[in-house]
């Protein structure tokens, strides 16, 4: 007797909070550097280019692709087999229910987007280096898909925060309904300010 | 004399399993303390709609009248309840009745809930208590987890948890937030223990605990008050236990 669905499951879980959540941290942590401007971000980015290539490639196919394709297409599955109801039961609880589904649907279609255009064809196809200077130019020459990022980053954080909270359900962590309120304030108060942290980053490329 | 005050239903009815729904509306006369299934009480006797048709007795599913059966769980107002313990004088109105179609509906009001009975099949609700061991005198429940099964116990399979949870449907394999509870129960039972690791394992099964998606409308619609979110999560943990036996007891 071998339950593959349970062990799919909670790999997604696990793959989605550590794997994918060290890749949002990394991505926001990384890009808040624009805050000091294009001397700290293109240093950060050139601290990234120090690492050897072939472990680069590596990290970015086993640590991000793999993962990030195999929470995608196990999600879509289990985005497939919700009744969205917050109409009818308009509990937070639930809102966050609907809204974990329809981030991740926005997710699917900006990340496609996303790493197409950024990491194949812009890097990787165009050689074109990543720099301050090149996503400036990009926003400030298309506010829409600065507002674009705006939102997909929004829809991550609280995709991994609430995340956070179903985790803790999910693997037995916290039980009773008390403990389960306090993990969700705090992770919606950590998505509130990875979000304002995001709007100061992109918001930077435009005033500086 | 004053005029009669009346109550309007708007009620979604089907003909068939696979016949189109339609609705229709009804005026019922008020009376104080005046319940939903006393109202279609009132519509069955005289099955006449607003516009003066006389059509097909509404027909819908009741037995106990004091919230103890659940037979009569229904959609009002877009919540899913008892009709038996829904005070008119509770309700907004027009009052909209509606099948539970997570269930597959047989007519007008009345759904086929034996997907409930399968569930409960498959993890294994039950005590063995008939087999080739002497039967002495019934062992003592747990004084510290009496309340908890007591409470658990309430379950009258009434659905109300499965209508509200968006991860139950025709579109999802899920057995549903009650069904998965009562595993729970039947684990903290003295003799009931002994099957733990058996329903543990049917839970870890496609469509058990694991496609549970943490909304905990549940809770808020279980009309028992059963903390169904409170022993989902302890279900989560001893599940999260049993694998590890899995995996490292062989």
């Amino acid at each position: 007797m071998f339950h593959t669905t349970f062990y799919v499951r909670r790999l997604h879980s696990l793959v989605g909070l550590l794997a994918l959540g060290m890749v949002l941290f990394e991505h926001i942590f990384t890009n808040s550097m624009a805050l000091g401007g294009a001397p700290a971000l293109n240093g950060a980015l050139a601290m990234m280019e120090l690492i050897p290539k072939p472990i680069f490639l590596g990290l970015e196919i086993g640590a991000i692709a793999a993962p990030l394709l195999f929470h995608a297409i196990y999600g879509i599955y289990i985005c497939l087999q919700a009744k969205n109801n917050p109409g009818r039961y308009g509990y937070v609880r639930n809102w966050q229910f609907a809204l974990q589904r329809w981030t991740a649907w926005f997710l699917v279609v900006f990340l496609v987007w996303h790493i197409f255009y950024l990491r194949i064809f812009t890097k990787g196809i165009a050689g074109t280096p990543i720099s301050y200077e090149l996503l400036q130019s990009y926003f400030v020459a298309n506010p829409v898909y600065a507002l674009l990022y705006i939102l997909g980053m929004f829809a991550a954080i609280f995709h991994f925060c609430n995340g956070i909270t179903t985790f803790c359900m999910t693997w037995g962590i916290a039980k009773g309904p008390r403990i389960q309120n306090v993990i969700s304030l705090m992770s919606m108060g950590l998505c509130a300010v990875l979000c304002l942290v995001t709007l100061a980053f992109m918001g930077s490329y435009f005033v500086m | 004399m004053a005029e009669q005050k009346k109550v309007r239903f708007v009620i979604e009815r089907q003909d068939g399993p696979d016949s189109a729904p339609y609705t229709q509306e009804f005026d019922v006369d008020y009376r104080p303390g005046l319940n939903v299934v006393a109202a279609l009480m009132e519509i069955q006797k005289n099955p006449v709609t607003v516009d003066g048709k006389k059509v097909a007795p509404v027909v819908w599913e009741c037995n106990c009248l004091e919230k103890v059966c659940g037979a009569c769980m229904m959609v009002i107002n877009g919540k899913a309840r008892q009709a038996c313990c829904s005070l008119i004088d509770n309700l907004e109105q027009p009052i909209r009745l509606q099948p539970a179609r997570t269930f597959p509906v047989i007519r007008d009001l009345l759904i086929d809930r034996s997907v409930m009975f399968e569930s409960l099949k498959r993890i294994q609700g039950w005590v063995e208590v008939d087999g080739s061991w002497d039967v002495k005198d019934a062992p003592i429940q747990n004084p510290y987890t009496a309340e908890t099964a007591y409470e658990i116990s309430h379950c009258m399979t009434c659905g109300c948890c499965m209508e509200a949870c968006p991860n139950v449907g025709p579109q999802s394999d899920f057995i549903g937030p009650s069904p998965t509870v009562q595993a729970y129960l039947f684990n903290l039972h003295p003799l009931g223990k002994f099957d733990a690791p058996k329903r543990l394992n049917a839970l870890m099964e496609k469509g058990g605990i694991t496609s549970c998606g943490n909304s905990q409308n549940c809770v808020q619609a279980c009309p028992k008050n059963i903390k169904l979110t409170t022993y989902l999560a302890q279900l989560n943990r001893d599940v999260n236990k049993q694998a590890l036996k899995n995996i490292f007891n062989h």
